[in-house]
This record gives structure tokens, C-alpha cells and sequence, in this order.
């Protein structure tokens, strides 16, 4: 494998990855448990660097408070013929943008009753080809029933599905760096969005100046969902925690008319 | 499985969710289903093949649901007889009149259940199997 300096980013997540999973206090600290293969760290290592898909319906129970707490309080206040706008970012190969669309057919009656747009956005362009082809191995599907893979897949082998073709046009990719300001404004303003396990890997900054240019995606009254590890209050205040059955997430405030926040 | 004799039915909307949506829907109640965008391709699929029951929703880019019916009804027979059920999120007096007049058999407002579209599919083209 070879990384070029454009895949720093890459690899500095998944060392610091390692570094945090050994528990070790330095980078020289792990470095030395590295060299010498301590608790098989070598093969951790590598994996860390080649295991890297995610897979269908992970985080479920934020898959749940979408559709039972966050898309009624978003349908609320709008009327039928505006567009409901959910952005998944990162959304690496597709499963997670993927899986929001299958778990609304599923589990949310008023799908029909709704333009939906689901937006999937990685800085990443080869893992963005791949989630426009929608071809994906056992390991991805594990957590989805057999039914539903046979309604949302074709069999390729005996190993590959592919999403069929109605479900892949309900998606959009773009390349997207969510610390580029001038890159995420052009996306508009989102209802919903899926921002999970890629703050973690930032910097204290840059974290930061991602959740500000996020903040800018949100409608007034919208949410971002984060990983269930994360957790906005320590990067920015802009946003307002709130605490559904299923799982925490952060709201954008509304405003009123002076444009005043009203919670 | 569905029999080849399966009675047909023709979605006609631009959203793919909603497309999915129905087509579970009317397939798990033993309906043969084919899709179309917009009236434009739902044309162009009836004249190569007729179906039992359209679905058809409303807003659509290319042609819209009431200038695709008012196009069908004037075809030869039996095309132009095809039911249709016209689906929209609209849900007052003036769009269903505007629907009726443009041709339409029937009018449910968005939401639908897909237990309730399978059954008004069965009332007008007959129970699947």
C-alpha cells in the first residue's frame, strides 16, 4: 500500500485510531508497541488500514429517531410540496445515505407524501464511485434482514449485491471537504444531517470550523445527527442538544420573524 | 413469485422512493408492476404495452398526471378505457374536480397506506390471484 501525502488524512485517523484503542500515552509509546508486535499490533495495524467499509443500518436507533421524532418535528412546520433535505457526511461507499432511504420505506408511512432529496457527500471520489454503483459484499448487508436485501438488492454472485436501480436514484453523491466552507455552502440548507464518526478525527479547529459550515446546512430548526461517541457540546455551541427516546441529537434554533432565537 | 397472469399495473410518478413505495405495495399483493417518470414515458410504455390499472400522481417535470390522462382518454379503445387512480398531496375540492374532468377513476390524497392502495387496485382491476 502506498499513501501519498494527499492520503495523510487517512492515515493520521486510523494511527491515532490505534493509538487510542492500545491506549498508549504517546505516538513513541505506540510506535515501540508497533515494533514489537505486542498483543498482535502489527495485524491491528494493518487492518485498521484496509477494514474500513461501514455497513447498512448501523446506528439504528438514530435510523429510528429520524423517523419518529426528527421528521415529524420537520413536517410539522412545512408545508407537503416543500422538499424534505437529508445530507449524509461523510457518506463514504453509500451504505449510510442507502440505508436512510430503505429505512423510510420501511418505517415511515408518510413517505410518499413528501419529496424526499438524499444527498451522500465524501471528499473522497473513488470511495464515491463506488457508493454510485452500489455494489456491496456480505460483510456491509450483516445487519440488514434477509427480506430487505431481497427487496432493495440484486444478486450479482455469490458474494456481491447490487442496490437496484430505483433505490440508487433516490440518492445524489458529490464530492464534498466539510472544512471548506466555500464547498459545503453550495449544498443549501438541509432538514436532517448525518454527520457521524469523522469529527472524532479532527483536529480541535477543524472540528470546529466543520460544525460552524454544518451549522450553515441546517435549516432553522434542523438537526445533525453526530456518532453516539461524539458530542457536539464540546465542539461548538451553536447548537441546541436535544434528547428524543432513540438518541441525542443537535438542532439548529428557529427564529422568528426579528430573527430572534425561540428554541 | 408473480403468475404470468397477473393482472398489470403502471406507476407513473418522478420520485423513485415513491415509485418503490407503491410498487412494494401492489407487488406483495400479486400485482405485476412496471414504472414510468412522468406521463411522457407512461405514454410511450402503453402503447407498446397496455395495463389494467395506472397509478398516477400529479406533479411531474416533462408531463404532468392531468395532461397524461387527458392524452390518454382521447386514444383508440381499449387503451383510452385504461382505469386510472390518481394520487397527489393535494387534497382540495378544485384538484379533485380538475382530476376528475382530466379523466380520472378514482383520487387519494398522499399519504396512502400500501395496504389501502392494494386494495382500491384490487376494487378496480380485480383481485390478483
Amino acid at each position: 500500500m502506498v499513501f501519498g501525502e494527499s492520503k495523510r488524512y487517512y492515515v493520521d485517523r486510523r494511527v491515532t485510531d490505534r493509538i487510542a484503542a492500545t491506549g498508549a500515552q504517546s505516538f513513541a509509546s505506540y510506535f515501540a508497541r508497533l515494533r514489537s508486535d505486542l498483543n498482535g499490533e502489527i495485524e491491528q495495524f494493518i487492518n485498521a488500514f484496509t477494514v474500513n467499509e461501514t455497513y447498512f443500518y448501523r446506528e439504528e436507533h438514530q435510523l429510528r429517531c429520524l423517523s419518529s421524532d426528527l421528521l415529524a418535528q420537520r413536517t410539522a412546520r412545512v408545508d407537503r410540496t416543500r422538499t424534505i433535505r437529508i445530507w449524509s457526511i461523510p457518506c463514504s461507499t453509500g451504505e449510510e445515505p442507502y440505508s436512510i432511504a430503505i429505512w423510510l420505506l420501511e418505517n415511515w408511512p408518510q413517505v410518499d407524501a413528501y419529496d424526499i432529496e438524499i444527498v451522500g457527500s465524501d471528499i473522497d471520489t473513488q470511495v464515491l464511485e463506488a457508493a454510485r454503483s452500489g455494489i456491496y459484499g456480505r460483510r456491509a448487508l450483516m445487519r440488514l434482514a434477509p427480506a430487505l436485501i431481497q427487496k432493495y438488492f440484486e444478486p450479482l454472485d455469490e458474494d456481491r449485491w447490487r442496490v437496484i436501480e430505483d433505490l440508487r436514484q433516490s440518492v445524489r453523491f458529490s464530492p464534498v471537504n466539510v472544512v471548506e466552507a466555500s464547498e459545503t455552502r453550495a449544498y443549501g440548507q438541509f432538514d436532517v444531517i448525518f454527520c457521524r464518526n469523522v469529527l472524532i478525527y479532527f483536529d480541535d479547529a477543524s472540528r470546529r470550523i466543520a460544525a460552524e459550515n454544518l451549522f450553515e446546512n441546517l435549516l432553522p430548526g434542523g438537526f445533525i445527527c453526530l456518532g453516539h461517541t461524539e458530542s457536539m457540546s464540546r465542539i461548538s455551541p451553536l447548537f441546541e442538544v436535544c434528547r428524543y427516546a432513540d438518541a441525542i441529537v443537535y438542532r439548529r434554533a428557529r427564529e422568528d420573524a426579528d430573527g430572534k432565537s425561540v428554541g | 413469485m408473480v403468475k404470468a397472469s397477473a393482472k398489470s399495473i403502471l406507476v407513473i410518478d418522478d420520485a423513485s422512493l415513491v415509485r418503490l413505495y407503491y410498487r412494494d405495495a401492489l407487488e406483495r399483493a400479486g400485482f405485476q408492476v412496471t414504472e414510468a417518470m412522468n406521463g411522457l414515458e407512461a405514454l410511450e410504455k402503453l402503447l407498446v404495452e397496455p395495463a389494467d390499472l395506472l397509478i398516477v400522481d400529479v406533479n411531474m417535470p416533462k408531463m404532468d398526471g392531468l395532461t397524461f390522462l387527458k392524452i390518454l382518454r382521447r386514444q383508440e379503445l381499449p387503451l383510452a378505457a385504461t382505469p386510472a387512480l390518481v394520487t397527489s398531496t393535494e387534497s382540495g375540492p378544485q384538484d379533485i374536480d380538475a382530476a376528475r374532468k382530466a379523466g380520472a377513476n378514482f383520487y387519494l390524497v398522499k399519504p396512502v397506506a400500501q395496504d389501502e392502495l392494494a386494495a382500491y387496485a384490487a376494487m378496480f382491476c380485480g383481485e390478483p390471484r
